[in-house]
């Protein structure tokens, strides 16, 4: 996972003098920091929860939480490093509750079912963000299945594939042992597998 | 006692001359008074027209904003020409794709009075004027109303070129906006 | 009935890169010798690759501007929650300043300040020509309001949340209204059209309610 310390764009303020103005009390110097990470914080939540209006509470409370804890940040880490591991936190809680309130252990086998982004189920009030997410037919199939799985398989794939931390950070952030990450990884995919076996053997 | 009889009786009996003296008193005074009364020719005397002091003058407009054009009322009400980008800088508040102006109100702000700015009769606004600031801008007492109850009080300095959002309550999948903005003073 | 798959964590972490190039080279080996276990490592590569390009690291967020937007509404009710904390927090010892206060020399001195401070605290807000919201109060408990400044819409914003909506059957008919004469004997105003027609009159009843009245 790579930290940006700033936009391509020279022109453009670094991370740690918005930072350090955000810790001022700029709120505009904040402001420019979300609009540079809201889109990865956005699709990380997205993907850990598959839930559209979910994931856009989500990744705002995590916005907030940095805010509130921008006092103490001491810009010994990258900016975005230190953001992510608030959103993942945050997120992370979130999916504990849930488990917490009764969801409880998925099975794979049951058609849990969370809207993807642009089927007509997706939750009302924000439009699904499809002309990002429309690469055909099999993105929104590969969505689908990722939907199906059970949050902690999808987490370990989110986690590998898509922010590409090493097992010991999975593990860390699952709070599991490293075989349970490489089980769940394995599984996950296996299980994926499955479930698209028949976009691979019929491409669109 | 003869005398005095008819002294009492002469007392008691008015002269025919002064009855009719006082008859033709009592008759003029009358027609004075009927004819003051009833004259239709003659009004009150009217006020002069003077028109009352103002601290300046709002533009407000109530904005239905919606997602769903096909839900929009077809309003023929359009933005004035210094309010041509209005849809544009609401939607960077508002998370809707439509917005269309209901009614609008251009309203002098009166010193010593308060001042309704009434683009529809389901949401308005009461200003009071507090005075001008050094600056230009105006100091208000503002009111919004729905109907018979009063939704928020506020004390807002307003500027030109500096609106005023106020989000309202939901409407038919959408949501009424009244914008509110000093006009400078000509 | 279908085993559930036997798991192999050597080939995965073969996949992943978690492999010491030691490690690596034995297992490729192995690859080499077992044609299916050769495929299966193929057909998880190819998930692996399809997965990384249709989950983006980074998505469009929706209504992007409201989201900045209600960041910067609930930074500003967080300073203002921390400020009437703060502000309780300090009312033992401002009971304890009072009788300092009420010292004459001090009152008068105390009372200059806070004048010379609150006009200087208006004037922030009115010499950046900027229109702000110096205080609101909603009489229903359930009604909230919020304000913030849009940078981007160039707007001062006032939310009102918690509002009952309008019933969707309720048609809102505008108005625009060009003028208004107030009457102060009878307590109205006139609003007329830009055609010097009557639109409406605004009055008070008894209670100080305003009617519409036309």
């Amino acid at each position: 996972m790579s930290a940006a310390a700033a936009a391509t764009d020279p022109a453009e303020p670094l991370d740690v003098d918005l930072v350090k103005r955000s810790q001022a009390g700029d709120t505009r110097a904040f402001d420019v920091l979300v609009t540079r990470y809201r889109g990865r914080i956005y699709a990380m939540t997205y993907h850990l929860i598959q839930n559209e209006t979910e994931a856009w509470d989500l990744a705002q409370e995590a916005f907030i939480k940095a805010w509130r804890a921008l006092p103490n940040f001491k810009l010994d880490a990258a900016f975005y490093t230190w953001l992510y591991r608030i959103a993942h936190n945050v997120t992370y809680d979130w999916l504990r509750k849930k488990k917490i309130e009764g969801d409880g252990e998925f099975d794979d086998e049951r058609t849990e079912h969370r809207a993807a982004p642009g089927s007509r189920t997706a939750p009302q009030g924000f439009d699904a963000p499809d002309r990002a997410m429309k690469r055909g037919e099999l993105g929104q199939r590969i969505q689908d299945a990722i939907a199906r799985l059970s949050p902690d398989h999808r987490q370990a794939i989110v986690l590998r594939e898509i922010e590409g931390h090493s097992y010991e950070e999975i593990a860390q952030m699952m709070q599991c042992s490293l075989g349970t990450v490489m089980s769940r990884l394995f599984y996950a995919r296996k299980k994926l597998q499955d479930m698209l076996q028949d976009t691979y053997e019929n491409p669109v | 006692m003869m005398n005095e009889e008819i002294r009492m009786t002469n007392a008691l009996r008015t002269p025919k001359t002064a009855w009719r003296s006082i008859s033709a008193l009592l008759l003029v005074s009358s027609f004075v008074l009927l004819h003051s009364s009833f004259s239709p020719a003659q009004q009150p005397a009217p006020i002069p027209a003077v028109k009352p002091a103002t601290d300046g003058q709002v533009w407000g407009a109530l904005i239905f904003a919606v997602n769903d054009a096909s839900k929009l009322t077809g309003s023929a009400e359009k933005a004035p020409e210094h309010q041509k980008d209005l849809s544009q800088r609401l939607a960077k508040v508002f998370p809707y794709q439509h917005f269309e102006i209901l009614g609008q109100h251009l309203q002098d702000v009166f010193r010593e009075y308060e001042s309704w700015v009434v683009p529809t009769r389901d949401l308005f606004l009461k200003v009071d004027s507090k005075g001008t600031a050094a600056d230009g801008g105006l100091n208000l007492h503002l009111q919004v109303w729905r109907q018979q109850q009063v939704l928020v009080k506020t004390d807002a300095v307003l500027h030109a070129r500096s609106p005023l959002f106020i989000g309202g309550p939901k409407w038919r999948d959408g949501q009424l906006i009244f914008v509110l903005e000093s006009r400078p003073k000509k | 009935m279908k085993t559930p798959f036997e798991e192999n964590h050597d080939l995965i972490r073969w996949l992943d890169g978690e492999m010491s190039p030691a490690e690596c080279a034995a297992f490729e080996a192995t690859l080499q010798n077992d044609p299916q276990l050769a495929a299966e490592a193929a057909e998880m590569q190819k998930l692996s690759l399809s997965l990384k390009e249709h989950l983006p690291a980074e998505l469009p967020v929706p209504h992007a501007d409201f989201f900045n937007s209600q960041i910067q509404v609930r930074i500003a009710q967080l300073e203002l929650d921390d400020a009437r904390a703060a502000s309780q927090r300090s009312e033992s010892a401002i009971s304890r300043l009072m009788q300092w206060l009420r010292t004459p020399w001090f009152f008068g001195a105390a009372a200059t300040a806070l004048l010379v401070a609150g006009f200087a605290w208006l004037q922030i807000g009115a010499a950046s020509g900027t229109t702000a919201i110096l205080s609101s109060y909603t009489p229903n408990p359930t009604v909230h309001a919020e304000t913030f400044h849009s940078s981007e819409a160039q707007a001062t914003v006032l939310m009102l949340e918690g509002l009952e909506p309008i019933p969707s059957n309720q048609p809102i008919t505008g108005f625009n209204v060009h003028r208004a004469e107030p009457d102060a004997e009878m307590a109205s105003t006139t609003l007329f059209d830009a055609s010097g027609s009557v639109l409406l009159v605004m009055a008070k009843d008894a209670r100080g309610q305003p009617q519409i009245l036309k």
